[in-house]
């Protein structure tokens, strides 16, 4: 792939433009409570884009259009189960909790509602899981600018955490959310005529359902059985596992994403951020699913619609994962290609700086405040702020050099994330809605519910992986396996939750007002007029929702 | 200039209209960027752009 001048000026105005934001922003900070959440400021159109954003790093963009083209349509369970009623469920019942216990960060409100041990296992692991997940993204974003465009490797590395370091440097979670939403744009306009093109190429919707097997244009119909489905999951391991315990477990407590909610002007805005914020999340698979079932489809040769391919790999196989980079260089001319590749290097961008903002926030907060200098001037924590911010970028810097050692370690990352994020769900659905809940019950049944999906991975097996303890139980995909350990780990959390909940001594009650449905008053807004109410919009996307499913059964 | 520098729908209009202006100019002026695709997303792009701007003008 051959970049042409107006390529390469493309890439030059986003970078210029995604600094110049950090610039603008800077003279706004003025206080830690700036630079680490934004002085809660933010409209609620930024926010619920930076929301979604967010969550549309690379390993997104680049992994549902590759799996799109490997397991068809079923991707979208990605979205229509696992996404929406998880947002809905968050800007409905829980940002109450997170917004009105005035918590800085999700580690936060675990203290607040529990104790110090839990807030100190969810604010370590998460800092290390975001520290490399943004390494994963850097090494990923040079791995793919190498192979696609031959730039040096070393170089994209340095550039690009150097452009990431330097406005969210300037400007903080503000400069990172700002460059969120126009990634966005630009990811969404940017990939949009590709869709077109090739849909065109492929012969249309029709065309393409006609030509591939049903099993990858049908979402539900092939999941009574799953053998019978790409996937080879049974559909109540996709509900239970994706749509209740991962997609939860994921949406509504992982703060990376919680943060963007919880710097809204008000709660108001604070709790329909997710639930705006689902409205493009639902429509999102048309930009990163469609291309890869659209790609499947002009592989398979009986279309032979054109002479686009699936690039294969060493073994002969399907390289699914370049399939969006050879959509882009195949319908791409000069100028577009310069767009496409910026899009691809702004969904890195977006992943890696939303890692390093929520470092910055749960280590300055959550880890230094809390156990190291707890009574310093604010001036002395923006301080902190930005050297962590810079560490952060380093200590990413370091992880992407690991990751190119190990070619397996993004698979061991997202392993170590179920373990950790799998549980998760059940100790915040327990401490906010059941009172009894205790500060060792959390700490412990996140403790059994880790140990319980290692111990599940290590009985699966699944396309070579797990299996370490004995491989008891055959599992025919990767994904079946991640689903059931995160369906296990959590049943494990939840019971070892309650019972030990049941032989300690809670908090009084007056301790867990505004933590605790039970004892918060119930506030439903100040908006008068339906459509501004969370309840209401939620349903209406639930519904909408349920017709998508059903309109691709 | 310098409140609407502070406001994220200029930034964003701003950006996509040079964008936009380097689609459309290229495909004006330059063989390799002579396809129709490039002037009907350079033309969204702009529409897009001006529509942000107008947005908070």
């Amino acid at each position: 792939m051959n970049l042409h001048f107006a390529d390469y000026l493309v890439i030059f105005i986003y970078f210029v433009f995604v600094v110049a934001v950090g610039v603008i922003i800077k003279k706004k900070i003025t206080s830690s409570n700036d630079f680490l959440n934004s002085n809660k400021s933010i409209p609620l159109w930024i926010t619920s884009l930076a929301f979604i954003s967010a969550n549309l790093g690379a390993q997104e963009v680049l992994g549902m259009v590759a799996s799109g083209a490997k397991y068809g349509i079923m991707t979208v369970h990605f979205y229509w189960v696992g996404a929406i009623f998880a947002m809905v469920f968050l800007g409905v019942f829980m940002m109450p909790f997170y917004y009105g216990s005035k918590a800085r960060s999700v580690p936060e409100y675990l203290f607040l509602r529990f104790d110090e041990k839990t807030r100190a296992l969810n604010a370590l692991t998460f800092a290390a899981m975001t520290i490399f997940s943004s390494g994963i993204s850097l090494y990923a974003l040079a791995k793919l600018l190498e192979v696609i465009l031959h730039w040096n490797f070393d170089l994209c590395i340095w550039i690009a955490a150097g452009i990431v370091m330097a406005y969210t440097l300037l400007g903080g979670l503000t400069s990172a959310v700002y460059n969120e939403v126009l990634q966005f744009f630009l990811i969404v306009l940017g990939l949009s005529p590709l869709v077109i093109v090739a849909l065109q190429d492929a012969g249309g919707w029709d065309t393409i359902r006609t030509n591939l097997e049903p099993q990858l244009t049908h979402a539900w119909r092939y999941m009574g059985d799953a053998d019978a489905n790409p996937m080879g999951i049974h559909f109540m391991s996709l509900i239970f596992g994706l749509g209740f315990v991962m997609s939860f477990g994921y949406w509504c407590t992982d703060f990376l994403v919680v943060q963007r909610a919880m710097i809204a002007k008000n709660m108001s805005a604070a709790q329909r951020t997710p639930i705006i914020a689902a409205i493009p999340k639902m429509f999102m698979p048309l930009i990163v699913v469609l291309p890869g079932v659209i790609a499947i489809a002009l592989t398979k040769s009986a279309l032979d619609s054109g002479d686009y391919r699936i690039p294969t790999d060493a073994t002969g196989g399907y390289d699914y994962t370049m399939t969006l980079p050879s959509l882009i260089a195949h319908y791409y001319p000069s100028g577009l290609l310069g767009v496409g590749i910026t899009a691809l290097i702004a969904s890195f961008m977006s992943g890696m700086a939303g890692n390093v903002t929520a470092f910055n926030a749960v280590f300055t907060y959550d880890i230094y405040q809390a156990y190291f200098f707890k009574n310093k001037s604010d001036k002395h924590y923006l301080n902190v702020g930005k050297l962590v911010t810079l560490f952060g970028i380093l200590f990413s810097i370091g992880t992407a050099y690991i990751a190119a050692s190990f070619n397996n370690i993004n698979d061991f990352l997202q392993l170590v994330f179920s373990f950790v994020n799998g549980p998760l769900f059940a100790t915040f659905l327990l401490g906010m809605f059941w009172k009894r809940t205790t500060g060792h019950g959390a700490f412990w049944g996140l403790v059994a519910g880790t140990l319980a999906a290692a111990i599940t991975h290590g009985l699966t097996i699944a396309e070579g992986k797990g299996g370490w303890i004995s491989p008891m139980y055959p599992i025919s995909s990767g994904m079946g396996q991640a689903f059931i350990v995160a369906s296990f780990s959590w049943i494990a959390n939840f019971f070892t939750t309650i019972a030990v909940s049941l032989v300690t001594k809670p908090k009084p009650d007056e301790e867990l007002r505004g933590l605790v449905y039970s004892l918060t008053e119930k506030v439903y807004g100040t908006e008068k007029r339906w459509y501004l109410k969370p309840a209401p919009l939620g349903i209406i996307l639930l519904v909408i929702t349920i017709l998508l499913n059903i309109l691709f059964f | 200039m310098s409140e609407k520098l502070n406001q994220l729908s200029f930034i964003i209009g701003v950006f996509f209209i040079l964008v936009a202006l380097v689609l459309l100019i290229g495909y004006g002026t330059s063989s390799s960027l002579k396809h129709a695709i490039n002037l009907y997303t350079g033309t969204a792009m702009m529409v897009f752009g001006l529509v942000m701007i107008k947005l908070k003008a």
